[in-house]
């Protein structure tokens, strides 16, 4: 069969005379007893067509003389008279007949009843074949919108489920693919000690192939992050492994930020994204610049890593270039300083991708076909903490055997475990201090010196705090409350020499607690962090 | 850790000023080591006891309460005690503890057998 450009068939029809009846003499070959497709097809070139397409009614094949190799092979079959069959325009078929049973000549009543015939067949062979072409269409089209149905649940399955729950932070996300498969994607990444990765990433084109570059790019962003930890490395790293597998012209531009959900630091790098915007809870907007190729153009590449600290309050945005470069209907651009301006004007948080998704619609109208794919995330380091146990991450802890002296071991580990976290030497001080009292306390008071019951000590970590909890096992017995001590009252023999502990860790900390469960002693030392950041 | 980690050195810095060279920590386990060590200046003549901690590593609430065994010795004994080279976390000690008003404190040796001459 052969499919002429409108994408339509010619299959010549002919009626043959049955085989108990004479043959024609001159009929080079034995015809088939009824109707039959000639199972061959006229090539959409054949002169024949368009003599066809302009002939006015039947046509007497013998009769013509045209260099048609079509021609030639009906005539060879025994097609002795040809009806084309024209609706709008269009040669949609033709109708092709043998010798008369008479072997006479067809007469002009024969030809007017066939011309009568492709008149009203013609119109009816052109509906049969639009419905058969829309239902093949519709077929194929099912099947593609499955695949790509599929293709969607899958892609889907590669974003994140849910965003993280960190106390004191909020994560919002909105992926909005421009087809049914996306370029775009984001991710998140937890490490075991608390910090949080954080990626977006813009594949070059969209549809399928994007979304196949897509589902490689995560896959060995996440190889590498696990490995590595410093972002300029893992896109340095990504990028290597990518560059020989891209499509040619396919690219990946990636921004990737690790944050430290205690202290609002952020440390990132950039592989030619759209820069993050950066709300400052005090006001203005920030973009956070690094340098850095996009993945897959070219090997070997360095990405600048910066940091930046997330003050409480302050909202980061990572969005996708669908949203600066969506078009309104006189074709102008949203673009990068009205973007900038819708967040300065915002207060920043979740609700940003609200408020600029509204103004999105509002710039690009009702009508608008998306253009490219569009993510927004926002990450929020919330001006408030509760005051709530979720809120402390346990930077580490331990347990002490109950023996004189071993508060210094109780110092120097904690020391070590709260090295990331933001203390001025002023602090330092007054927190070993404390731990040393507290700790001595534990092993003395709490657990008599035996070996057997240890002192448990852990760190926890707030946003804007740094807790030391210390547990021993004489929760049965009250704390004693000695007298305030007072030096005078000493050195006139009035109260003990001793006996400063208490007094010292109230002194020394923001905030102490003691607790008892009956079985324990819990005493809690608070030491507020003075935005410092070492 | 539970042996005394704490060493004085007794000098002679004035007629009747004896200087303790304290190294190491000040806690419930330098008792002998410090009262050792007061006896020994007392038994030089020394009307002033001055305690030298440039070499101090650590002190806790025993330390504290050793000095006030000290401090009590000392005054009934008529004698002072001075001292210097104290960190600002340990000055800041001094202050809450009020040791400060019974204990002089000196920035510098220098200044300390200058006053207690």
């Amino acid at each position: 069969m052969t499919t002429t450009n409108s994408g339509r068939s010619f299959w010549p029809l002919r009626r043959k005379p049955k085989e108990t009846e004479a043959q024609p003499a001159p009929a080079p070959t034995p015809l088939p007893a009824h109707e039959v497709l000639l199972g061959w097809d006229i090539a959409p070139n054949d002169p024949l067509l368009n003599y066809f397409l302009h002939a006015s009614g039947a046509v007497e094949v013998n009769r013509l003389h045209l260099d048609s190799p079509a021609l030639r092979r009906l005539k060879e079959e025994g097609v002795a008279m040809i009806v084309p069959l024209v609706s709008q325009g269009e040669l949609v078929g033709i109708i092709n007949l043998g010798q008369r049973r008479s072997d006479q000549e067809y007469s002009s009543d024969d030809r007017r009843l066939l011309d009568d015939l492709a008149v009203q067949a013609a119109p009816a062979v052109r509906v049969a074949q639009l419905v058969r072409q829309q239902e093949l269409a519709a077929v194929e089209r099912e099947r593609i919108e499955t695949e790509l149905r599929v293709a969607r649940t899958i892609q889907q399955t590669l974003l994140p489920k849910e965003v993280p729950a960190i106390e004191g932070w909020e994560i919002a996300a909105h992926w909005q693919p421009a087809r049914e498969v996306s370029g775009d994607f984001y991710d998140f990444l937890t490490f075991e000690d608390g910090r949080l990765g954080v990626i977006i990433a813009d594949v070059t084109d969209k549809g399928v192939p994007a979304a196949l570059v897509m589902a490689t790019t995560r896959t060995l962003l996440r190889a590498a992050a696990e490995r590595l930890k410093a972002p300029g490395d893992v896109l340095a790293r990504a990028n290597d492994v990518l560059c020989p597998d891209i499509p040619p012209k396919m690219f990946v531009t990636c921004f990737y930020g690790i944050f430290d959900p205690a202290t609002g630091l952020v440390r990132y790098a950039n592989a030619g994204h759209d820069m993050p915007y950066l709300r400052r809870s005090a006001g203005g907007v920030e973009e956070l610049r690094a340098r850095g190729m996009p993945l897959g153009l070219l090997p070997g590449m360095p990405y600048e890593e910066k940091e930046v600290v997330l003050q409480p309050g302050d909202t980061l945005l990572l969005y996708s270039d669908g949203l600066v470069e969506a078009h309104n209907s006189q074709r102008e651009m949203l673009g990068f300083q009205q973007v900038r301006g819708l967040i300065d004007g915002h207060a920043g948080g979740a609700d940003l991708i609200l408020h600029l998704l509204d103004r999105l619609a509002a710039f690009t109208g009702a009508d608008w076909e998306q253009e490219d794919d569009v993510t927004l995330l926002t990450v929020q380091r919330l001006a408030q903490v509760a005051a709530s146990p979720l809120a402390w991450r346990t930077l580490g802890e331990f347990d002490l055997p109950s023996a004189p002296g071993n508060e210094r071991l109780a110092i120097e580990q904690v020391m070590q475990m709260i090295g990331a976290v933001g203390l001025t030497p002023k602090q330092i001080d007054r927190l070993k201090t404390a731990i040393g009292e507290a700790t001595m306390n534990a092993i003395e008071h709490g657990n008599g010196f035996q070996a057997d019951l240890p002192a448990h000590i852990a760190v926890l970590s707030a946003p804007d705090a740094l807790r030391i909890r210390i547990v021993d096992h004489g929760g049965d017995r009250a704390i004693p409350t000695p007298d305030t001590p007072d030096l005078e009252a000493k050195l006139a023999g009035l109260q003990s020499p001793r006996g400063w502990g208490l007094f010292l860790i109230k002194n020394m900390v923001d905030e102490m607690t003691v607790a008892a469960d009956g079985e324990h002693h819990i005493v809690e030392l608070t030491i507020k962090l003075e935005g410092v950041v070492s | 850790m539970s042996k005394p980690n704490l060493t004085i050195h007794v000098r002679q810095a004035a007629p009747a000023t004896a200087i303790l060279d304290i190294r190491g920590e000040v806690t419930g386990f330098g008792e002998n080591a410090l009262m050792d060590a007061y006896t020994q200046a007392s038994n030089q003549g020394a009307r002033t006891i001055c305690l030298n901690f440039t070499d101090l590593e650590y002190m806790n609430s025993s330390g504290i309460g050793l000095l006030v065994t000290l401090l009590i010795r000392v005054q009934r004994q008529k004698q002072r005690l001075t001292a210097f080279g104290l960190s600002e976390h340990y000055q800041q000690i001094f202050e809450l503890t009020r040791l400060n008003e019974a204990i002089s404190i000196y920035a510098q040796e220098t200044d300390a057998i200058r006053a207690g001459a």
